[in-house]
């Protein structure tokens, strides 16, 4: 029987890339409204899986199942639809924020549809949420780092989908606008898979944590599970305490210093 | 579109509807231009010169500057390089072979050199996107290939097209040399139409695919999250880019530089906003080429200077400008 909670399955996927990585096999599912984590040292393959997942990357063996559909065989627009993805880096452009809010619509739109008043409305929401409702005409050459990536963020929160595939999300962003994020992201219902190097932040924010070490899946299930005091030497390296933090009930990691 | 962005391209179709008006009274003859638009003229013979030559020649230095400044502007949005222009991807070389090839075989068929160099050159174009496209499979990246793939079919084309003219007399040689130095005296209707068609489907695909434009300008894994279909936009709109600088080549020879010039005079002026770049690049080049070629035609009349060689001197004295222009203050 099919758990139709279950919203994208990866499938014993595999992908060589040209410099020898091997990533996967890997075999996971994300289930509807969860919050996952992906957590790994650099290198660890966790953007190139974040691509695979989002189509742009063919793995060369296994699958990726988007509510039951092999992802490769959708249709472009009805998997953006469903599927948005934020990269890690984005090149800067003569791009307005409104503009590029717009490109977020696209696959809502046929080629002759202008932008509705629900649109606008929608914009203008997404906008807000991301604390940029003054910037709307702004070029986005002319904003922060952190102000372009929040816009980027506002991009994926108007292209509806289901599910959001972030690739460090929180980059760039100060610590109230990293904080409003993720409580943005966690309050929208929506199902989510973030990378994070803020291992803390994920803890508070992530239902799930994903930990990656050369391309393979070291550990899944919840923060409490994955934030192993071994686990952490294992993967980055440096020794680690791990209790529980004083402002709730999730897990608090805190890396011994290098000798001073 | 913001009403500042409008204002500006509607003050640039001003500047062109003055440019043809302008353009039409400049010439060897003088011509009643308002007694000829309205009908009232009798005599034949200003009215032949103005509706079978100078009218096609204003119109079809217009189409061809709008359509090379499009393709420049379109081509550095799609390669996000703001060097390419229309004469990558082995165009006018392979137009040039054309050319060559039928001045060779055929050299009293007048037709015969514009209909081959249509010829080299949508062969040229379509060896390219077939070998950039095998590559691409093979895991090459899609955009660097196609670079260097035009580059290739370029040169090789090239030295067929100097063996065959080392090999040949030297009036076939005159004869081509002169065509690729660029020239608009054998404009007529046709031409006009062909063009005139082609420079329309493209702008109405473009503002049909702004939002596509948009995503492919920015980055290929940004357009494929947001559900663009890559590969066959892109195909589509390099195959328009391919059309249209074929048949600006074939009537008019080689005229350099508008491509690349134009669409880097617009983002100075206008920024670099999708819409405002395309439609004011087609503007701006076709307000630039009517006037080059008025220049061309009037400055030594009644010879004639290839218009070529105009844009080319131009399109140099531009580009040293933006470069003192960029240096910083401390230099």
């Amino acid at each position: 029987m099919t758990d139709t909670s279950v919203l994208l399955q990866c499938q014993k996927v595999q992908l060589q890339l040209p410099g020898g990585f091997v990533l996967g096999p890997l075999s996971f599912a994300l289930e509807a409204g969860k919050i996952y984590g992906l957590l790994g040292a650099n290198g660890a393959g966790k953007s190139t899986l974040l691509q695979v997942l989002a189509a742009l990357r063919s793995p060369d063996q296994g699958q990726v199942l988007l509510q039951q559909q092999p992802l490769q065989q959708l249709e472009p627009r009805a998997r953006a639809r469903q599927l948005a993805y934020l990269s890690q880096q984005q090149p800067p452009t003569d791009m307005t924020v409104q503009q590029l809010l717009q490109l977020g619509l696209m696959p809502h739109k046929a080629l002759w549809q202008a932008d509705s008043r629900a649109d606008k409305a929608a914009m203008e929401a997404a906008l807000s949420q991301v604390g940029l409702a003054d910037k709307a005409s702004a070029l986005l050459r002319h904003l922060s780092g952190g102000e372009q990536q929040r816009a980027h963020l506002a991009r994926v929160l108007v292209q509806q989908a289901c599910i959001l595939l972030l690739d460090e999300p929180v980059n760039h962003l100060d610590i109230r606008y990293q904080h409003q994020l993720l409580a943005t992201l966690r309050c929208s219902g929506l199902t989510v898979l973030a990378s994070f190097h803020d291992i803390n932040l994920a803890a508070a924010y992530c239902d799930e944590l994903l930990m990656l070490q050369h391309g393979e899946l070291l550990a899944a299930g919840t923060p409490a599970q994955v934030l192993q005091p071994q686990l952490l030497e294992q993967v980055y390296g440096r020794p680690c305490l791990v209790d529980t933090s004083p402002f709730g009930q999730h897990c608090r990691v805190t890396f011994a210093p290098e000798c001073r | 579109m913001t009403r500042q962005r409008v204002l500006q391209l509607l003050l640039l179709a001003g500047a062109l509807a003055v440019s043809v008006l302008t353009a039409l009274q400049i010439g060897v003859v003088d011509l009643p231009l308002w007694s000829l638009l309205t009908g009232q003229a009798t005599d034949p013979l200003p009215q032949q010169i103005f509706w079978q030559l100078r009218l096609p020649r204003v119109l079809l230095a217009g189409l061809a500057g709008a359509a090379l400044a499009l393709c420049g502007a379109l081509l550095q949005l799609l390669s996000r390089n703001e060097l390419a222009d229309p004469y990558l991807f082995g165009v006018v070389s392979g137009a040039a072979l054309g050319a060559t090839i039928s001045s060779l075989l055929f050299p009293a068929l007048a037709l015969a050199l514009p209909a081959a160099a249509f010829a080299g050159a949508l062969i040229a174009i379509l060896l390219v996107l077939t070998l950039a496209q095998r590559a691409t499979t093979q895991g090459m990246q899609s955009l660097s290939t196609l670079l260097l793939t035009g580059l290739a079919v370029s040169f090789c084309a090239s030295a067929i097209a100097s063996l065959l003219l080392y090999q040949a007399d030297s009036f076939a040689a005159n004869r081509i040399m002169f065509w690729l130095m660029g020239s608009l005296s054998h404009a007529d209707w046709l031409a006009v139409q062909l063009l005139a068609v082609s420079l329309a489907v493209t702008l109405v695909v473009c503002s049909l695919g702004r939002r596509q434009l948009m995503a492919l300008a920015w980055s290929d894994d940004m357009a494929k999250s947001l559900g663009v279909a890559v590969s066959r936009w892109r195909l589509l709109l390099l195959l328009l880019c391919a059309l249209l600088t074929a048949v600006v080549v074939a009537y008019c020879g080689g005229i350099g530089f508008v491509g690349l010039m134009i669409p880097h005079l617009i983002r100075l002026l206008f920024g670099g906003q999708i819409l405002t770049l395309l439609f004011g690049s087609a503007l701006g080049g076709a307000i630039f080429l009517i006037w080059v070629d008025t220049a061309a035609r009037s400055a030594l009349a009644p010879q004639e200077l290839p218009i070529g060689i105009l844009t080319a001197l131009c399109g140099s004295a531009f580009f040293l400008l933006l470069i003192s222009r960029r240096r910083s203050p401390n230099e």
